[in-house]
């Protein structure tokens, strides 16, 4: 379980974003000590850093600063200051992304995921029981049986497959398909959901996607 | 400063004069002096009289003449005393100091006020960063526990983010400083996040939000261009016409000098009359009025950021069939180069 260090000196911000990451298969840790914040992230060594700007004791880019000159664990800057220049500034101080408060809660979780994704430079091949993904190129294959998915069908896979036994909602999906600027409506996802499992029957795999009355699907 | 009128300013002492040149000439006839006499001091004394209305009248001209003239150049007309060389007759030293402490007393004046409301700017952007901390609070406790949460309390609490926001673009944009970043900005990712920021709005309200071939770099401060849009497409959604098919088209237009934006709803359009004001502060038109939550200050701000970044926006609009919004970004040549 990949573990995300939360710097932020709000404790309900600190507790609900836990409870958040937690429900998501990430650990979370919070970091208590301000005045020694640097020593504790390193000892803890998380795979993320959600970090706020206004921090007591020091600036969130100054210990942006001084934690890259010893470590290059992937930061999201997370701040209530809507502003392109502490954008261009956190970036250039090395932070991997930059999210401002409030956010929306599954567009913080798709951007932890893509930094994750993008510095682990995990592979484009994914796998489900015994089919194998090529999410780039949009083929699902099991022995000689292949599948070609659409981009938004690829996109809802995928994110079941990342999700795997976990309900995931509509509107979860909605934020992931916007996200990768496949701004699609209601009617297009569930034609887009039945599409896809279609295809999956055609390779043995008719009921792998299941729908939770009022609540979503899962991918068991 | 004329010369004729500068006379008539000076009747009183040329009257004077000639009373005591003709009183002058009465005493020459009754001492029956020399007539070669007479000639001699009338000529004498003219020249006088002439020379020293002459005199007075060039030490003034160039003073005046300057002042005038100066005030209408300048755009900034206060600074005029800047431009003029001290006066060195009287009447004009005291216009001169007059004129210099009145400009001091009101210089003091607005730096008064604009430290007051730098204050207060400061103040406010302070207060939004504060708010917005337990509206994120709120946000993922409403998030944590969908179960007990109505998806109402998630619309009206957008909609409290949304109105924070124009506060605080509305005091950057008012602000003399200068509060943006200008740098190369996919357009494709700046309709992203205001599509995603809107997405829960747009599927309510049925309407297809569409972006085909945006992937276009311009130059402009992101975070600005996604409020501007933002209110647009809020104003798409506000006034979007009941029926099938409601959309909203974004599309670019790339040219040699710009590239534009263009925001397209089929909704319920602008009156002709109202279409020239849409852009005035606090202006609500009959849509507005007619909705009854127009506050009628989004599309000024927008239009005021869209001066300071250099951008035209404009609209168009046939009532009951479309609204149309165009911005435009020039191009920098020399940063082409620097490419």
């Amino acid at each position: 379980m990949k573990k995300i260090m939360i710097v932020e000196d709000e404790d309900a911000i600190c507790n609900e974003l836990s409870e958040l990451l937690e429900n998501n298969n990430y650990k979370a840790i919070i970091l208590k000590d301000f005045k020694n914040a640097l020593n504790e992230i390193l000892s803890s060594s998380p795979n993320l850093i959600l970090l706020d700007i206004n921090i007591p004791y020091i600036n969130g880019e100054i210990l942006l600063q001084d934690l890259r000159k010893s470590s290059n664990i992937p930061v999201i800057m997370v701040t209530s200051n809507n502003s392109e220049t502490d954008e261009a500034l956190s970036i250039s101080y090395g932070a991997d992304d930059y999210i401002t408060k409030p956010y929306n809660p599954n567009i913080l979780l798709l951007r932890i995921g893509a930094v994750l994704k993008r510095v682990n430079n995990e592979s484009n091949i994914l796998t489900y029981k015994d089919l194998s993904i090529n999410i780039g190129k949009g083929i699902i294959k099991r022995d000689d049986m292949e599948i070609i998915l659409t981009k938004n069908e690829m996109i809802i896979f995928s994110y079941l497959l990342n999700h795997q036994n976990k309900i995931v909602t509509r509107d979860e999906l909605m934020t992931d398909l916007w996200n990768n600027e496949e701004f699609i409506n209601d009617n297009a996802l569930t034609v887009n959901i039945s599409r896809l499992r279609a295809k999956l029957k055609n390779i043995g795999y008719e009921d792998a996607i299941d729908t939770r009355k009022g609540m979503g699907y899962i991918l068991s | 400063m004329k010369f004729s009128k500068y006379l008539r300013d000076k009747l009183y002492a040329i009257v004077l004069s000639l009373i005591a040149l003709g009183i002058l000439l009465l005493i020459f006839f009754a001492f029956k002096v020399d007539s070669g006499v007479i000639i001699a001091s009338l000529f004498v004394l003219l020249t006088l009289f002439i020379s020293l209305f002459l005199i007075d009248y060039l030490r003034k001209k160039k003073f005046y003449t300057d002042l005038l003239s100066n005030i209408e150049v300048l755009d900034k007309s206060y600074l005029v005393l800047e431009t003029l060389v001290k006066p060195e007759f009287y009447d004009g030293e005291l216009l001169y100091q007059a004129l210099y402490e009145i400009n001091k007393s009101m210089s003091e004046n607005v730096n008064k006020i604009t430290e007051q409301w730098h204050d207060f700017k400061n103040y406010i952007e302070m207060w939004i960063h504060e708010v917005k901390i337990p509206l994120a609070t709120l946000i993922l406790i409403i998030n944590n526990h969908k179960d007990k949460f109505d998806k109402k309390v998630q619309t009206q609490l957008k909609r409290l983010e949304d109105y924070v926001d124009q506060v605080l673009y509305y005091v950057r944009s008012e602000n003399a400083e200068k509060d943006y970043l200008i740098k190369e900005t996919d357009l494709s990712k700046v309709i992203k996040n205001v599509g995603l920021k809107n997405m829960d709005d747009l599927l309510e309200n049925k309407i297809d939000y569409n972006a085909r071939n945006v992937n276009i770099k311009v130059l402009t401060d992101s975070k600005w261009l996604e409020f501007i849009l933002g209110q647009i497409i809020n104003n798409c959604i506000k006034y979007k016409r009941d029926i099938a098919g409601s959309y909203i088209k974004i599309s670019v237009r790339d040219e040699k000098n710009k590239t534009t934006l263009i925001v397209e709803d089929n909704g319920i359009g602008i009156k002709e009359s109202d279409l020239k004001q849409v852009f005035n502060k606090t202006f609500t038109g009959e849509n507005g009025r007619g909705k009854g939550k127009s506050t009628g200050m989004g599309l000024f701000i927008a239009k005021n950021m869209c001066d300071k970044l250099g951008h035209k926006i404009e609209i168009e609009s046939a009532l009951n069939k479309y609204t149309r919004v165009y911005i435009s970004f020039a191009k920098d040549k020399y940063y082409e180069v620097l490419k």
